[in-house]
Order: structure tokens, then C-alpha cells, then sequence
């Protein structure tokens, strides 16, 4: 069943089109990967996805109803949405970042979360296993580790379906695998439905049933990760070589630099 | 939470204090007698002239506190203050044109003066309203709206006091200073439903202020729904600050320090911050329109001077000692 569907998206600042048109169909449970070269329109279309902003032309809908005609909690509850970037000063604790992640589901007359709420937010902290930063402000936070309570913010809006824009981007190899993991590992157990932008191909092959490689807005290719990630789609989509690397039983395309085979 | 609560209530006992204090205390001792006789001048001097003027500055302090905590969190910028966006100025220019065309009467229960302003600043929140309905304007362009429009009301305020002769030039720069000396409840009256109507809708917001803290996007992203809290702050708050500044004046730095030493004090959730600034900023200015009846008696301090001069040290302090 489809859940997700943009028809003839497409996004404009004035004359000139950022994206689009563009047409993709999420199913329930799939995990697409979103690829391209800086620029190409990945965060936007996450945001249009997100119903953060409306398109120029087109639509998204959401179970048949377009994006723009859910009431913004009722949205929150099907779509959560992890952003690249974030204000740098968030004067809050890991806990009231998740508590806060509740507001689709907080009336306005409630005077507390309930125990529902807390709930939410515990084992959501125990599924990415934060629980014992639970107290630390996020300023104190490296940067991996905010990342991943971001994420757990993220599982306790409890949406069916979740956008993450570059999850590992600017994390160095250590945290890049922890946040990779997390992610792998709620795919696997959870089945939840995930868009993830992301410029680290191995972690996008590894991770998504289909991926769409995006160049200047428009869709260059859009299939399973053996389909896409070879060294003739990405050449094109990122104007810059890569060769087939063969490490184990993967074969990987890798990006060639200068130097290489010397 | 329960910190946070307890705490609370610590700041309503000292709101409590501050009150019967800065009732009780003046140049003129009271005798208690004499308080509850309706024959004596201290039964006047209690309850209608300095009960009126203590209500008064904890209704005004509280609403720019409150005022204050809201436009710093929506605009995410610790300098953010109720009179940001200009309304203040246009109050200013609304009431130094009354002065000018020379002004005593009264109307609707306000002074010329006070209507001049209370017009001012109704003109420049409509016209920020305008500017923040249009779809392009992010709260950042509409911040540097409201600095611009406050900008341009200074000038014309310069204008109108160059060409004003000099008894109507010093009530001008004495009405910028604010006061809250009032005879009878008049005032007070005409100022309470502004106040608690404007703070109950910023504290129905409470959810989405928290959630502001995190950032525009992921606030919109867990359901905020932004243009909607960008319209009942700006809206409340216009009207709070509208109202005050007609009756009190443009009184300055309550509603910028008194929400930062609060966060400091209490944490970030708005359930807790919004009526700590009511009880906090109330406290404060009724204080300091103590220390003001008292500091150079039998003259009085106006309390727009005293908010600074206790204020600006205090919060220099704070930043020292803590952190």
C-alpha cells in the first residue's frame, strides 16, 4: 500500500526550479535512499515530503489526502523529521527534547505529559540506547551523540514514516557507524518506513530498498541499490570517476582520486 | 518539575511580600489605625493612592516579563523585548503628538496622552501584523521590520520634540521615562483584562513555545504550527505592551532581564516561565518603584530610571558569579 505519494512535485523560487517535476510513490515499511550532488535538491525535497513547505506545483498525499490538508499534529503523528541543520544552542536536556518530540499527541488544555508520553520517551531512549544521557544538556553533547537523541526525538513522535536529512554527515568514522547501526537496527527490528538523504553510498546500499539519485532537481535514476550505485550512474550524477572495489563478498563503487593505480 | 513548581511558589510568596511591603512602606508612615478608618488621610494614602500605583506596577511588570519571555523564544534571540517590534516608539510618537497639540482631557478612560499612545501603538502592531502575514516573511526579516519601523518612529518622536517649545519638551522626555503614579483604581481597571487576556493566550501556547526552543524546522516537523503562534504572540503581546505604555509609559528592561534571571533560575519550560515573569516582573518593578518613592524623598525617582540603574548592575553580576 502506498503511503507516501508526490505527483508532478516541483519547487520554485521565482523563475528558477529547484526541483522537479517529480514523481514517487512510498510504500509501507520501505527504506528509499536519497542521493545526489550538493545542491541537487535532497532537503528540499525531504521538506516538501515533510510537509514543511508547499510545492509549487503538484502534490503530496498522505494516505489519498494532500499534505497540506492534515492538521499540522495530525501530520506530526504519521511524519517525523530529523534536519541536517539545527540551531547550535538548544537550552534543553536530552529528556525534555524528547518529552518535547510528544506535541502531536499534547492537548493544549493538558497541563503535564501523560504517562503515555513518558512512556514514549523511555523507550524510545532505550531503543537507541541513550538512557544515560537522558539528564545532560544538549550543548554538552558530541556531536554523534546529539545526533543520535535527535533520532530518539524523532522515535518518541512515534510517526509511521521518518525523514532523516544526512543523519552522518559532518560525524567522524566512529560515530558514523554508531548513528549507521541505529539506523539499521530500527529498520530490522521496527520495519519502520524511512527517507534518508545522505552523501555516504556504502551506508545508503547497505541500508535502503531503493534509491533516488537526484542531479539539479530532476531524478537521474531510481532503483535497488545494485541498480543505482554503479560507477556509470554516479560518474554522471556526481561528474567525478569511480571504479568498482571489491572488499569481501561486497563490491563497492568507490570514488577515484588522483594517484590512484600509481 | 517539582523543582520548578516549588520554586514557583517560592516567587508568589515574595510577589506576596513585595506588595504588602511596597504598599506599607513610603515617605509617609502609615498608622494602622488609620488604615482602616475612612475618616483619616492614611485610610487615602493606603488604599488609594499607593495600593492602586503597587497594583499597577505588578500588572505592568508581569505583562513585559511575560511579553519579554514570549518574543525572545519566538524570535530565538536573547535581545528580543516587548518593544522589539516598535510598538513602544509608535506609543512614544502617538503620545508626544498629544503633547504637542497640547492635551488634558480625558477619553474612554485615558488621558489624551495615554489614548495618543495607546493609538501609536495599535498603529504599529497593525502594520507588523500586516508585515508578518505576508507569506515570504521569516521571524528574522520581521524582526529587522520591527527595528526599522522603531527606528522611524524615533525620527518622527525627534521631529515632533524639535519643534515643541520647552514645557511641552520636558513632559515629553518625562512621560519616555514611565511612572506608575496614579490616584485610584482607574487605571489599574482600564489595564487588567489587556494584561490577563494576553497572558492566558501566550500561556495556551506553552507546548509551542517549548517546542520553539529547538529551532523553527523541528518544531514545524512535530506539528507547530508556526504562522498560528506567530499571530497570537505578536497579537497578545501587542496588546499587553499597547495598553501599558499608554498608561505607565515606555518603562525599559523589565522585559528584557527579568526572563533571562528567571531561565537562570528556573529552567526553560514555559508552564512554569510564564507565570514566574508575571509574579517576577511585578515584583520587580513594584520594588523599584519603592526604591524610587524613597532614594532622593521627598522627591520621587521615576521608576523607568530606577529599572536600569538596580537592573543593569544585578544582571552584570549574574553573568559574573554564574557560569
Amino acid at each position: 500500500m502506498s503511503l507516501l505519494r508526490a505527483s508532478a512535485l516541483e519547487w520554485s523560487v521565482g523563475d528558477r526550479r529547484i526541483l522537479g517535476p517529480l514523481n514517487l510513490d512510498l510504500e509501507l515499511g520501505e527504506c528509499l535512499g536519497v542521493i545526489g550532488p550538493n545542491g541537487a535538491g535532497k532537503t528540499t525535497l525531504l521538506r516538501l515530503l515533510a510537509g514543511l513547505e508547499r510545492p509549487s506545483a503538484g502534490e503530496v498525499t498522505l494516505e489519498a489526502l494532500e499534505l497540506s490538508q492534515w492538521e499540522s499534529r495530525a501530520r506530526a503523528q504519521r511524519i517525523g523529521y530529523v534536519p541536517q541543520l539545527r540551531p547550535m544552542e538548544v537550552p534543553l536536556t536530552v529528556r525534555e527534547l524528547l518529552v518535547s518530540a510528544r506535541f502531536p499527541y499534547l492537548s493544549p488544555r493538558q497541563f503535564a505529559p501523560s504517562e503515555r508520553d513518558f512512556e514514549a520517551v523511555a523507550s524510545a531512549a532505550a531503543e537507541v540506547g541513550i538512557e544515560s544521557l537522558l539528564d545532560r544538556p544538549l550543548s554538552q553533547l558530541s556531536g554523534g551523540e546529539r545526533q543520535t537523541a535527535y533520532v530518539a526525538a524523532a522515535l518518541a513522535q512515534a510517526s509511521d514514516l521518518l525523514l532523516l536529512d544526512e543523519p552522518t554527515t559532518h560525524l567522524d568514522a566512529g560515530n558514523r557507524r554508531r548513528v549507521a547501526s541505529l539506523l539499521l537496527g530500527l529498520r530490522r527490528r521496527q520495519g519502520h518506513t524511512l527517507v534518508v538523504s545522505t552523501h555516504d553510498l556504502r551506508f545508503a546500499g547497505r541500508l535502503c530498498d531503493r534509491i533516488l539519485a537526484l542531479r539539479g532537481g530532476v531524478v537521474v535514476e531510481c532503483g535497488a541499490p545494485d541498480v543505482v550505485l554503479v560507477p556509470e550512474v554516479l560518474e554522471s550524477l556526481f561528474e567525478a570517476p569511480f571504479r568498482l572495489w571489491e572488499g569481501g563478498d561486497e563490491i563497492l563503487p568507490v570514488l577515484e582520486l588522483e594517484g590512484d593505480g600509481q | 518539575m517539582s523543582r520548578g513548581a516549588s520554586r514557583l511558589g517560592l516567587l508568589a510568596m515574595i510577589w506576596l511580600a513585595v506588595m504588602v511591603a511596597a504598599t506599607v512602606v513610603g515617605q509617609h508612615s502609615l498608622q494602622w489605625a488609620g488604615v482602616f478608618d475612612a475618616s483619616s488621610p492614611d485610610y487615602v494614602i493606603f488604599w488609594h493612592i499607593r495600593l492602586p500605583r503597587v497594583l499597577l506596577a505588578l500588572a505592568a511588570g508581569g505583562a513585559l516579563a511575560a511579553s519579554g519571555l514570549a518574543f525572545q523564544t519566538l524570535f530565538r534571540n536573547p535581545l528580543a523585548e516587548p518593544y522589539t517590534l516598535g510598538v513602544a516608539s509608535g506609543a512614544a510618537l502617538g503620545a508626544v503628538t498629544a503633547i504637542e497639540l497640547g492635551a488634558g482631557a480625558t477619553v474612554l478612560g485615558l488621558t489624551v496622552v495615554g489614548t495618543g499612545s495607546f493609538i501609536g501603538a495599535g498603529a504599529v502592531s497593525l502594520l507588523i501584523l500586516g508585515l508578518a502575514a505576508r507569506r515570504r516573511f521569516t521571524t528574522g526579516t520581521l524582526l529587522l521590520a520591527g527595528i526599522a519601523l522603531s527606528l522611524t518612529c524615533s525620527a518622527l518622536i525627534l521631529f515632533v520634540q524639535y519643534r515643541a517649545d520647552f514645557t511641552e519638551s520636558f513632559r515629553m522626555v518625562r512621560w519616555m521615562m514611565g511612572g506608575v503614579a496614579v490616584v485610584g483604581y482607574r487605571e489599574v481597571i482600564w489595564l487588567a483584562p489587556w494584561v490577563i487576556g494576553g497572558w492566558l493566550l501566550l500561556l495556551s501556547l506553552r507546548w509551542d513555545l517549548n517546542l520553539l526552543l529547538t529551532g523553527e524546522e523541528v518544531a514545524a516537523s512535530r506539528g507547530v504550527d508556526l504562522s498560528r503562534v506567530r499571530w497570537i504572540v505578536l497579537g497578545s503581546v501587542s496588546a499587553m505592551v499597547g495598553a501599558l505604555v499608554a498608561v505607565v509609559g515606555p518603562i525599559g528592561f523589565v522585559g528584557l532581564i527579568v526572563p533571562h534571571v528567571l531561565r537562570r533560575w528556573l529552567g526553560h519550560d514555559h508552564l512554569i516561565l510564564l507565570p514566574a515573569c508575571m509574579l517576577g516582573g511585578g515584583a520587580f518593578l513594584a520594588l523599584c518603584d519603592l526604591v524610587g518613592r524613597l532614594v532622593i524623598a521627598p522627591a520621587e525617582l521615576p521608576v523607568g530610571v530606577v529599572t536600569a540603574l538596580l537592573g543593569g548592575p544585578f544582571f552584570l553580576w549574574l553573568l559574573l558569579v554564574k557560569r
